[in-house]
């Protein structure tokens, strides 16, 4: 048992470590000597919205909520969903200017 | 005389410009003050009260013997504390009345601080993530069935929800996203068969104080490999070095656990509709260990490992023209669960249910489903239970 522990351990702290390493490792230099990147649009909130909040429970509209409890949904979704701080920020600030 | 009465009617123009400015302003700040009253500013701290609730009608026929009642009248709110933009405390309280009694659960209870873009840390009582169905999608207004597929709940293998502490963050990798989470809980509990000696070397996970100093150590990786995020792939584990009561041969009996999940979702034209399948895998492992038999006193082992799986198939078409139609949803769902052969609790059950959903908003709807167990062996020996259940959830 306990070498098949050691090896949950060791695996999941080299997960972190890499996920930690891919997100500190700042996405800047791809962009600037990546050319495909230069032609990537970026996904506009409401777009982000449509193919995120849905993916668990059917997406609420924008007009559900206030800007305050939005701020307070979009915590909640992004710890509790796992969403990445850039996309919800797109999203929350989307809800906030369509309700 | 001209030249006065043209000075007059300037100085006549600009008073009146001027009072009409101060009337505006005055009307603003009337506004203003107004809206500050009705509590139309925002704050930076916010408390919300939300939840959920479900009832319904179930009609279960186990080997020829009908039972129908109405059950559920289940409460379930949530407090949600934003005490800033990075602090959140959540709470979820849970009332279900059951077998005559009112049953009172603290779901979870946890703190949560976003440390820096990639990394949350959480404290608490909090829904584990191994695998997804029990953290994202059990709750009755999220679930598409009214009953949980086999191994997960009461008499599952699955861990719900631990106390302890987690770290969790994502990643958007420019188009695919990666979401982790590690944690540390108090251990589960190893069902020795001194109390229940038909339950004999089953896990038990209400862990509200560690029953020995093993902790449980556990994770999930997610990749969402699309950009459009309708993919994910997720693996989990949750292991232990001890999980007996401390200075019992027990003690040092771990336990393994693993699952895979997937999850796809998507409105696909060609059928005019979404499509959404859920997915899960878990496998737990408990070391190897000795109970007594409660018929003939003797010693006996077997090796302790058991799995369940699930796949669910639902279909919304989104895209009818029909408002009523639009609103339907078809669901199917296949699950099977196997304990360990050799064990008091030995057995295999595989489980269909269907379901129609009509969906009153994003947060309500109503559950009309059929199921069917097949069961070999298990507490209540082979049979076969068929179910007819009706259901009404709300989320608010
Ligand atoms: C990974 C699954 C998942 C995703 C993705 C997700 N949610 Fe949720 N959401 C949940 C679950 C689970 C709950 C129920 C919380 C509970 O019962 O504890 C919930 C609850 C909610 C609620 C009810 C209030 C609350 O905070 O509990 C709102 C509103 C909500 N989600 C909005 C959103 C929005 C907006 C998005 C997109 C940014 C989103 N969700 C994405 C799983 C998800």
């Amino acid at each position: 048992m306990k070498t098949i522990y050691k090896t949950t351990i060791i695996t999941l702290s080299l997960f972190l470590m890499t996920v930690l390493f891919v997100a500190c490792s700042s996405t800047k230099d791809k962009y600037t000597d990546a050319s495909d990147d230069d032609f990537k649009i970026e996904k506009s909130g409401a777009q982000l919205w449509g193919e995120t909040c849905n993916r668990c429970h059917l997406a609420p509209s924008p007009t559900d909520y206030n800007d305050t409890d939005w701020d307070t949904i979009a915590l909640h979704m992004r710890v509790r969903a796992n969403i990445s701080k850039d996309d919800i920020e797109k999203i929350r600030e989307f809800l906030k200017s369509a309700n | 005389m001209k030249r006065i009465l043209i000075i007059m009617l300037l100085f006549f123009l600009v008073g009146n410009i001027m009072a009409q400015d101060t009337k505006q302003s005055e009307i603003d700040s009337l506004v203003d003050v107004a809206l500050a009253k009705k509590g139309f500013k925002p704050s930076k701290t916010q408390f919300m009260i939300r939840g959920y609730g479900h009832t319904g009608l179930n009609n279960v026929t186990t080997n020829g013997d009908t039972e129908s009642s109405y059950v559920g009248s289940a409460f379930a709110p949530i407090f949600l504390f934003k005490h800033s933009d990075k602090l959140l405390f959540e709470a979820e309280l849970e009332f279900v009345l059951e077998a005559n009694n009112l049953d009172v659960g603290l779901e979870y209870a946890n703190v949560m601080y976003v440390a820096n873009d990639y990394l949350t840390i959480r404290a608490g009582k909090f829904l584990l993530p191994f695998g997804t169905f029990m953290e994202r999608l059990h709750p009755s207004w999220v679930n598409r069935l009214p009953t949980k597929p086999l191994g997960f709940g009461h008499d599952g293998i699955a861990p719900g929800s631990g106390i302890g502490l987690e770290l969790r963050g994502s990643v958007n990798l420019g188009g695919p996203r990666l979401n982790y989470s590690v944690y540390s809980t108090n251990g589960p509990r190893l069902k020795d068969g001194s109390i229940e000696p038909d339950e004999a070397g089953r896990l038990l996970f209400s862990n509200f104080e560690d029953n020995n100093n093993s902790k449980a150590f556990g994770g999930r990786l997610g990749f969402l490999p699309f950009s459009d995020s309708s993919t994910e792939i997720g693996f989990s584990t949750y292991s232990t070095n001890g999980t007996g009561i401390k200075d019992t041969v027990y003690q040092d009996v771990g336990a393994f656990l693993y699952a895979f999940d997937f999850s796809f979702i998507k409105q696909i034209p060609a059928i005019s509709g979404m499509v959404d399948i859920k997915s899960q895998y878990n496998n737990s492992k408990v070391d190897n260990a000795t109970y007594i038999d409660e018929e003939d006193g003797l010693p006996y082992t077997f090796n302790n490992e058991s799995n369940s799986f699930y796949a669910q198939l639902s279909y919304r078409p989104t895209m009818a023209d029909n408002d009523f139609i639009r609103k339907l949803e078809l669901v199917g769902r296949y699950s099977s669960f196997n304990a360990p052969v050799g064990a008091e609790w030995a057995g295999e059950a595989e489980q269909y249910a269907f379901g129609l959903n009509y969906w009153l908003s994003w947060r309500s709807l109503i559950k009309v489903a059929y199921q069917t167990t097949d069961t070999i062996g298990g507490h209540d020996g082979d049979g076969n239970t068929k179910g007819f259940f009706i259901h009404w959830a709300i989320g608010f």
